[in-house]
């Protein structure tokens, strides 16, 4: 693969994407060390799937990373090509977090908006990923008009109008049902081709569905198991014999990890 | 459909206001009936038309002003903490203290014009306004801030779209109390001090012992208070048009 | 011993019960004064102070209030006894279906005044051209105008009227006003003097206004047979009796018991009002009350003059 112009499901050239790198992180809660001295890379224009027990520290890992948490934090995190992370990455959340005064439209240029970047070129783009997304015709309407799964998808759009390289996501399919998951995962790995992408979920299926590495948290202080890589590439069929036989295996080592 | 609930409401609250002056046999001069009120009112409708327009216009620009600084007031708590603890408790002596008391100061710095009234109506809603549209800024959803923090957002534009926004819907049930009070404030206004207005109309009937026309006068007054209320109900449903109304 | 001590305990029981049924014997009166207890009440107190009620047989309790306009009311829905009020006001009651009767004068002139600052330049009530003159609303002050503007050829027209409620002297410091009206002569003038800004006042009943008593004594045309009211009359008469004999002892009487009452404005009205009080508040002027009610028509306040017996009389 060229590593400088990967194409960005057709929608413009991305640079290309770096890895995430943490070295010696140490982050504790009053009262709960949550890592001590965690290494740790997410690998640059891949798919990885952090899989673990609730309340273990996989969210608290990824808002280290996209910035929002500071304090309390020893250990240096970075990406490989030099600079830093604050400010770099895109978010997608559990909920969809649109805001239910603008349009699908609007919601999808939030970040312009709110940097102050917006124009013309700026709308296009989105329309054209609304449509991408089979969404056109909703590009006026009010998320209070969506269904639970369009917002996500609509949420989806934002994060990739976003153009970061970096791209974490926390759960970001849990709360629709089955098969509107399964359709957007589909989605996400489309649109998403190129990007280095750190998706924390609870779903085994699904960790093994989009990820190209996958990893087990467990532990308090958290830690990290060896990286499970699935054969073939993302997105997998659900129905694949070696995925379900991974399945398996996924849930040996969170069950072993949640009763140690 | 609003209309004809609207008439047989009125319609019912007139019919219990006869029964009520049956059966206690009150005399005219403690409570006229409805007839004698409405008499009363047309015969003097020229004179309460007039001062029905000037307390209008004293609620009106009372609630203009009162919500322009109300609105200032709590954004100016929002971006600043010291300001926040100077002006708290401002706020909160403002809804203290009761009006009737601080109407004649008013009367004294404003003059007997409709100054001083319109100084009591933006006196009476500064609170409700404020400690709402403030309480809205305050409890923004945190995950939108979150992500607003990592889009690398202006510091105002948060402000502007995200926490004015989501705070519109407290700001309108603040508006809704304070469009319910300032009436008080433009009458307790007039009653200190004034030549022209309900209230004064008012007091001049009742210092004539003339109870029906001193009800007509209230009677017109709750009307304007309730048309008034119904506006700003409408308009702030137009403003906050993402939230849904209960279906009945 | 114990049967002793019982018996003398019934024995006390009993005498108080006596006692306390004596006391019972005498009547209630309610009395409902227009304002707070102020120096325009004094016969009332003085004879409550003297015993002059308790003598003949009556238990009076004073009530106050701050809106003028109760008392009749309270009267009429047959709440209170006797009510003070005012013979302009009355009339105007009168003819509103307020069924109550004068049955005595507490005060026998207008206290009512128009007052100017004492070094305004406004000398006559002509100079009042083009001026803004305050009031409290009473539903007769624009009547007094008129009527005093009148004698010099001025009407309404040529005068700004404010209404400044009870805030009379107030507006003339703060120059929001260059005259009021509605001042009572015996506490306005000396609020002014003691503010060191003194008035100048122009009398009603120099200019125009026909004499009137500024404060009466109402009650229920129902109750006008009632004994007890021919009584309550005969005692403020003794107390305004010895009010006019003794002033001083009198003022002390005033302020017993309410120390609250015990100011400069007071004692200075207290000496003002004195020669106002109605030597005989039993009886009746009827040409007077007449000619007042001829007034108040031709100025358009009452539609029609009732009977004078069904609006004033005297208790026999």
């Amino acid at each position: 693969m060229n590593n400088s112009t990967k194409t960005f499901a057709g929608h413009g050239k991305r640079p290309s994407a770096p890895s995430v790198i943490l070295e010696n992180v140490s982050f504790s809660y009053p009262g709960e060390q949550i890592f001590r001295s965690l290494n740790f890379t997410v690998k640059s224009g891949q798919w990885t799937c952090l899989i673990g027990p609730s309340g273990c520290g996989k969210s608290t890992l990824l808002r280290l990373i996209s910035g929002t948490l500071r304090e309390n934090f020893s250990g240096k995190i970075h990406f490989s090509d030099g600079n830093s992370h604050t400010g770099r990455t895109a978010w997608m959340a559990q909920k969809d977090l649109l805001l239910p005064w603008l349009s699908v439209l609007d919601n999808v240029c939030l970040g312009s908006r709110l940097r102050g970047e917006m124009s013309d070129q700026k709308r296009r783009r989105a329309i054209s990923l609304i449509e991408d997304a089979g969404l056109g015709e909703y590009s006026d309407s009010l998320p209070s008009e969506l269904s639970g799964g369009m917002r996500q998808r609509v949420a989806l759009l934002r994060t990739l109008m976003e153009e970061r390289s970096v791209i974490l996501m926390d759960e970001p399919f849990s709360a629709l049902d089955a098969l509107t998951r399964l359709k957007l995962q589909d989605l996400a790995a489309r649109m998403v081709e190129g990007a280095t992408v750190l998706m924390v979920t609870h779903d085994p299926l699904e960790a093994l569905r989009l990820g190209h590495r996958i990893y087990v948290m467990t532990h308090r202080p958290a830690k990290l198991s060896e990286v499970l890589i699935p054969p073939g590439s993302p997105p997998r069929k659900p129905g694949d014999p070696a995925i379900i036989s991974l399945q398996a295996k996924l849930l040996d080592r969170l069950v072993g990890g949640a009763n140690t | 459909m609003r209309i004809v609930r609207l008439i047989f409401i009125s319609v019912g609250l007139v019919l219990v206001w006869q029964t009520i002056v049956l059966l206690t046999h009150a005399p005219p001069y403690i409570l006229p009936g409805p007839v004698n009120v409405a008499k009363a009112a047309l015969t003097h409708a020229g004179p309460l038309f007039d001062h029905a327009m000037t307390t209008l216009f004293e609620i009106i620009a009372g609630l203009l002003l009162g919500t322009l600084l109300g609105a200032f007031s709590a954004l100016s708590m929002i971006a600043s903490f010291s300001l926040k603890r100077w002006l708290l408790p401002v706020l909160v002596i403002s809804q203290a203290i009761p009006v009737f008391a601080l109407a004649p100061l008013l009367v004294l710095w404003f003059g007997y014009g409709m100054s001083s009234k319109i100084a009591m109506a933006v006196l009476i809603i500064f609170f409700p306004v404020t400690a709402a549209f403030y309480d809205g800024l305050r409890s923004t959803e945190p995950e939108w801030l979150e992500l607003a923090q990592v889009m690398n957002a202006k510091p105002l534009a948060v402000i502007r779209h995200i926490r004015i926004p989501s705070a519109l819907p407290a700001f309108a049930s603040g508006l809704r109390v304070a469009t319910a009070v300032a009436p008080i404030g433009a009458v307790v206004g007039e009653w200190v001090g004034s030549s022209k207005g309900l209230g004064f109309y008012m007091l001049h009937a009742n210092a004539r012992m003339q109870i029906d026309v001193m009800f007509a006068a209230l009677v017109v007054l709750g009307v304007l208070a309730l048309a008034i209320y119904f506006s700003v109900d409408r308009a702030m449903i137009k403003i906050v048009y993402w939230q849904k109304e209960e279906t009945e | 011993m114990k049967r002793m001590v019982l018996t003398l305990f019934f024995t006390i029981m009993a005498l108080l019960g006596g006692v306390s049924t004596g006391i019972h014997a005498s009547e209630k009166v309610t009395v409902v004064l227009d304002w707070f207890v102020n120096p325009d009440h004094a016969p009332l107190f003085v004879a409550l102070e003297k015993g002059f009620f308790n003598e003949r047989g009556l238990d009076v309790e004073f009530q106050v209030t701050s809106n003028p306009n109760d008392p009749p009311k309270l009267v009429s829905a047959k709440k209170a006894d006797i009510a003070v009020s005012y013979q302009p006001q009355h009339y105007l009651h009168v003819d509103q279906g307020l069924p109550v009767v004068r049955i005595a004068t507490l005060i026998a002139t207008p206290l009512n005044t128009l007052v100017v600052l004492a070094d305004s330049d406004i000398k006559s009530i002509a100079d009042l051209k083009g001026k803004t003159v305050g009031y409290s609303i009473g539903g007769f002050e624009t009547v007094i105008l008129k009527a005093m503007l009148n004698t010099q050829g001025l009407s309404l027209d040529d005068i700004k009227l404010v209404n400044v409620n009870f805030s009379l002297s107030p507006s003339l410091f703060s120059g929001a006003t260059d005259a009021v009206i509605g001042a009572y002569r015996n506490f306005e003038l000396n609020q002014m003097d003691i503010e060191g800004r003194p008035g100048r006042a122009f009398f009603v009943e120099e200019h125009g206004i026909p004499p009137y008593d500024e404060l009466i004594l109402i009650a229920h045309h129902d109750n006008v047979k009632q004994p007890k009211l021919r009584k309550f009359i005969d005692a403020m008469e003794a107390g305004v009796r010895f009010l006019v004999n003794h002033p001083e002892e009198s003022w002390k009487l005033f302020v017993r018991g309410r120390k609250d009452l015990d100011n400069k404005l007071n004692r200075l009205a207290w000496r003002d009002t004195l020669p106002c009080f109605a030597l005989r508040p039993g009886a009746l002027d009827r040409a007077r009350y007449e000619r007042f009610a001829k007034f108040l028509k031709t100025q358009g306040l009452i539609q029609r003059i009732p009977p004078l017996d069904s609006y004033a009389i005297e208790l026999k």
